[in-house]
C-alpha cells in the first residue's frame, strides 16, 4: 500500500452533500462524488486521494481495519460503536441531537421499555440515571414504537423535531448534541502522519473562517 | 448432520490453523524467539491460567472486563492469562530475585481476551515479547526499541514506523500548570483516545492562561524527528517537562548508534494505557494496518506489587497481526516442499534408507504408506506438492524432479 495515498471513507446519505461542500471549500477535489453514479470508489490522482462510499454505520469499521485512513461519520455512531479510533476534528456538519422522546402527554419516565437504534448509548445513559429499563433494538421507524405500545420511550436522532411531532411524540431530554467528525485509525495517524495532519489543517482553516463569519 | 457440524465448529474468536499456515506461524515464532535469544534474552514459560488476584488490581486499563474467569475445585477464581507482563513480573519476584541484574526475559504464546462479538476480533491472541527488568537507564529503553525494530525486520517488513513518546511529559506539564488530579485523568484519557474534539472543549474549560491552554492543545502536533524535542522545549519551559524530554533525547542518541532512527518518529501526545507506564512508551505501525503491530514501554511501578521494587521496560509484538500482514503481502516464510519416497516390490528397505538419509540432511521426506506402482507413486507425490519423487523397486531407482517435470508439462500444454 502506497504511503503517499490517502483513502477517505464517506457516508452515503444525509451528510454527504455538506461533507463534499466542506471538502471543496478546503480545496480537496471531490467533484466526481457529487455526480449521481453507483460507483463506490473514486480516485483523484492529482491529489493522491481515494474516496470510498459506505453506509454510515460501516465507516468506523473501514477505518478501524485500515481499509480507509480517514473517515467522516456522525458522533452518534462513534458513541454507539466505541471503537479505538482517533477523533481529529469536529466538522460541524450534520448537526442534530440524540434525545429521549415519549408520547405527548404521557407521564414522566421512571423506568420501562426503551426502543432505539442505539442500544449501547441508551444503556449507558439510563444506567447513569439509575433507572430500570429493558432495551428493544429496532432498525428504523423508531417513532412507531410508543404508538404501538412496544415501548414507553424511544432514544433517537432528531434534527428539526418534525418527525417526532408528526407522530405525536415529544422530546423529554437531550442526551447529547451530535455533529460529524473526522476520524483516523492509529496506523494511518502514525504512518501517514504528515498527510493526515495537512488534510486536517486544510479543513480546520475552512472551519475557523466559517466560525468567524457566524 | 447439522448438529454434528455445529459441534465441530470453533467458537467465535478462535481458529483452527491448517497445514502450512500452522507451520508458517511456528516458523515466525521460532525466528523471533531465536532473535530474542541472540540478544541475550532468556525464555520463560508461564501457565495459561493463574489466580485472578494477580491480575485484578494490577491490570491495564479496560482489561478487567475482558478476562476469562474460571474456578478451581476449592472455589478460587482463576483467569486465563490476558497478557504476559504480569506473569513475568510474578516469576521474576518469586523465582529470580537472586539472578544477576538486569534480567532479560522473553516469552511467546497465547493470551485470552473476551472481546465484543461480531467485530472480527480474535479472542485467543499470540504474542511474543521481552522484559528487561532492573535497569532504569535510557540505554535499556533504547535496547528494547531496537529489538522491536529487529523483530519487524526479521519478520520481513521493510517499512514501518515506531512512534515514541513519554508518559511523564503530559503528566508533568499538567502538574506544572496545577491542573487537579481529576481533570488530569480526564485529559490523559482524551489523549489516550486521541479524541481531539472533546480535548479542545475540556482544555478550554480549565482555569488556565490562554497560552497554557494553547500549549496543551499543541502537544498532539509535536510529532516527527528529533527536532520535535527542541520544539517541545521551547514551547513548554517547565523544568518537570524537561526530564522526560532529556530521557527521550538520550534514547534517540542510543538508537542512532543502533542505526534504527530511520524508523523512529517522536510523538509527544502518545499515551498508552492509563496508570501503567511510567516513562518511555512506543508503538509500531505499518501502512495498511489500522492497529499497532507491537508496543511497549517502561513500567517502573509494577514489580513492587509482587516483590522488590525494580525498574522495568518491555514490549510485545502481535504474531497474529504480523501473520495477517505477511499473508496479505505474500511474504510468509517459505516452506521446503518434501521429497516423496515410494517403493514397489523389493524396494522397501532401500526406500526407508533413502528417506532417513534425506531427513538427517534436513530435507523433509514423506515415505509412501504402502507399496505402489511407479505411476501411482507419481500421482501421490504430485498431490502432496512434492519437489521430487524417489521410487525404489527391484528394477532400481527412479529419481524424478517434479518441479522441473511440472514446468515441462506446462510448456507442452
Amino acid at each position: 500500500m502506497d504511503k503517499e495515498w490517502l483513502t477517505i471513507a464517506l457516508a452515503k446519505g444525509r451528510i454527504l452533500p455538506p461533507t463534499l461542500q466542506l471538502f471543496t471549500a478546503a480545496g480537496i477535489d471531490c467533484a466526481e462524488l457529487s455526480a449521481d453514479t453507483r460507483k463506490l470508489v473514486f480516485t483523484v490522482g492529482a491529489q493522491k486521494l481515494r474516496f470510498i462510499l459506505g453506509k454510515p454505520a460501516d465507516i468506523p469499521t473501514y477505518v478501524e481495519y485500515g481499509a480507509a485512513d480517514l473517515g467522516v461519520v456522525g458522533k452518534d455512531i462513534l458513541l454507539e460503536q466505541e471503537k479505538e479510533l482517533y477523533e481529529l476534528l469536529d466538522l460541524k456538519i450534520g448537526a442534530c441531537r440524540l434525545v429521549v422522546a415519549r408520547r405527548r402527554g404521557s407521564g414522566a419516565f421512571t423506568g420501562g421499555y426503551v426502543a432505539t437504534k442505539y442500544p449501547r448509548i441508551t444503556e449507558r445513559y439510563f444506567q447513569q440515571q439509575g433507572k430500570q429499563f429493558e432495551l428493544i433494538k429496532l432498525h428504523g421507524s423508531i417513532e412507531l414504537a410508543p404508538l404501538l405500545n412496544l415501548a414507553d420511550v424511544i432514544v433517537d436522532l432528531v434534527s428539526t423535531g418534525k418527525t417526532l411531532a408528526e407522530n405525536h411524540l415529544e422530546e423529554v431530554e437531550t442526551i447529547t448534541p451530535i455533529t460529524s467528525r473526522l476520524i483516523a485509525n492509529p496506523g494511518s495517524y502514525q504512518v501517514k502522519g504528515e498527510r493526515v495532519m495537512a488534510f486536517t489543517r486544510k479543513l480546520e482553516r475552512v472551519l475557523s473562517v466559517q466560525e468567524e463569519v457566524q | 448432520m447439522q448438529e454434528k457440524l455445529k459441534r465441530l465448529l470453533t467458537p467465535e474468536g478462535v481458529w483452527d490453523l491448517l497445514p502450512d499456515m500452522a507451520r508458517q506461524k511456528r516458523k515466525l515464532e521460532e525466528k523471533i524467539q531465536e532473535l530474542f535469544s541472540r540478544w541475550g534474552y532468556q525464555e520463560v514459560s508461564t501457565p495459561a491460567f493463574e489466580y485472578s488476584a494477580n491480575f485484578v488490581g494490577e491490570m491495564k486499563d479496560g482489561l478487567a472486563e475482558q478476562l476469562y474467569r474460571l474456578w478451581d475445585e476449592r472455589g478460587r477464581t482463576l483467569v486465563l492469562r490476558p497478557d504476559f507482563t504480569i506473569p513475568l513480573a510474578r516469576v521474576a519476584a518469586l523465582h529470580l530475585t537472586q539472578a544477576p541484574q538486569p534480567l532479560r526475559l522473553c516469552y511467546g504464546g497465547s493470551i485470552f481476551r473476551q472481546t465484543a462479538g461480531l467485530q472480527g476480533k480474535q479472542r485467543e491472541l499470540t504474542q511474543a515479547g521481552v522484559e528487561l527488568l532492573g535497569s532504569p537507564h535510557a540505554a535499556a529503553d533504547a535496547e528494547v526499541i531496537a529489538l522491536a525494530a529487529a523483530v519487524l525486520q526479521a519478520a520481513g517488513l521493510e517499512e514501518f514506523t515506531l512512534c515514541l513518546g513519554h508518559s511523564g511529559f503530559l503528566d508533568s506539564l499538567l502538574s506544572a500548570y496545577q491542573v487537579d488530579l481529576a481533570e488530569r485523568a480526564i485529559i490523559k484519557r482524551l489523549f489516550y483516545q486521541r479524541d481531539f474534539v472533546t480535548l479542545k472543549k475540556q482544555v478550554n474549560r480549565l482555569p488556565l492562561a490562554d497560552r497554557q491552554k494553547e500549549n496543551i492543545l499543541r502537544i498532539p502536533t509535536l510529532r516527527g524527528g528529533r527536532e520535535v524535542l527542541e520544539e517541545a522545549r521551547e514551547l513548554l519551559t517547565t523544568e518537570q517537562a524537561d526530564r522526560p524530554l532529556a530521557t527521550l533525547a538520550e534514547i534517540w542518541s542510543v538508537l542512532e548508534d543502533y542505526g534504527v532512527t530511520a524508523y523512529l518518529q517522536l510523538d509527544l501526545g502518545l499515551v498508552r494505557m492509563l496508570d501503567y507506564y511510567t516513562g518511555m512508551v512506543f508503538e509500531g505501525y505499518t501502512a495498511g494496518l489500522g492497529y499497532a503491530l507491537c508496543g511497549g514501554g517502561r513500567y517502573d511501578r509494577l514489580l513492587e506489587h509482587f516483590g522488590p521494587a525494580r525498574p522495568a521496560v518491555g514490549f510485545a509484538v502481535s504474531i497474529d497481526h504480523l501473520l495477517t500482514l505477511l499473508t496479505r503481502e505474500k511474504k510468509m516464510p517459505a516452506l521446503t516442499p518434501p521429497v516423496y519416497v515410494a517403493y514397489g516390490r523389493g524396494g522397501r528397505a532401500a526406500a526407508i534408507a533413502a528417506a532417513q538419509a534425506l531427513r538427517t540432511g534436513q530435507t523433509p521426506a514423506i515415505l509412501a504408506a504402502a507399496a505402489a506402482t511407479a505411476a501411482e507413486a507419481r500421482r501421490q507425490a504430485a498431490v502432496r506438492g512434492a519437489q521430487r519423487l524417489l521410487y525404489y523397486s527391484e528394477a532400481g531407482v527412479l529419481d524424478l524432479d517434479l518441479q522441473k517435470a511440472a514446468g515441462e508439462e506446462e510448456l507442452d500444454g
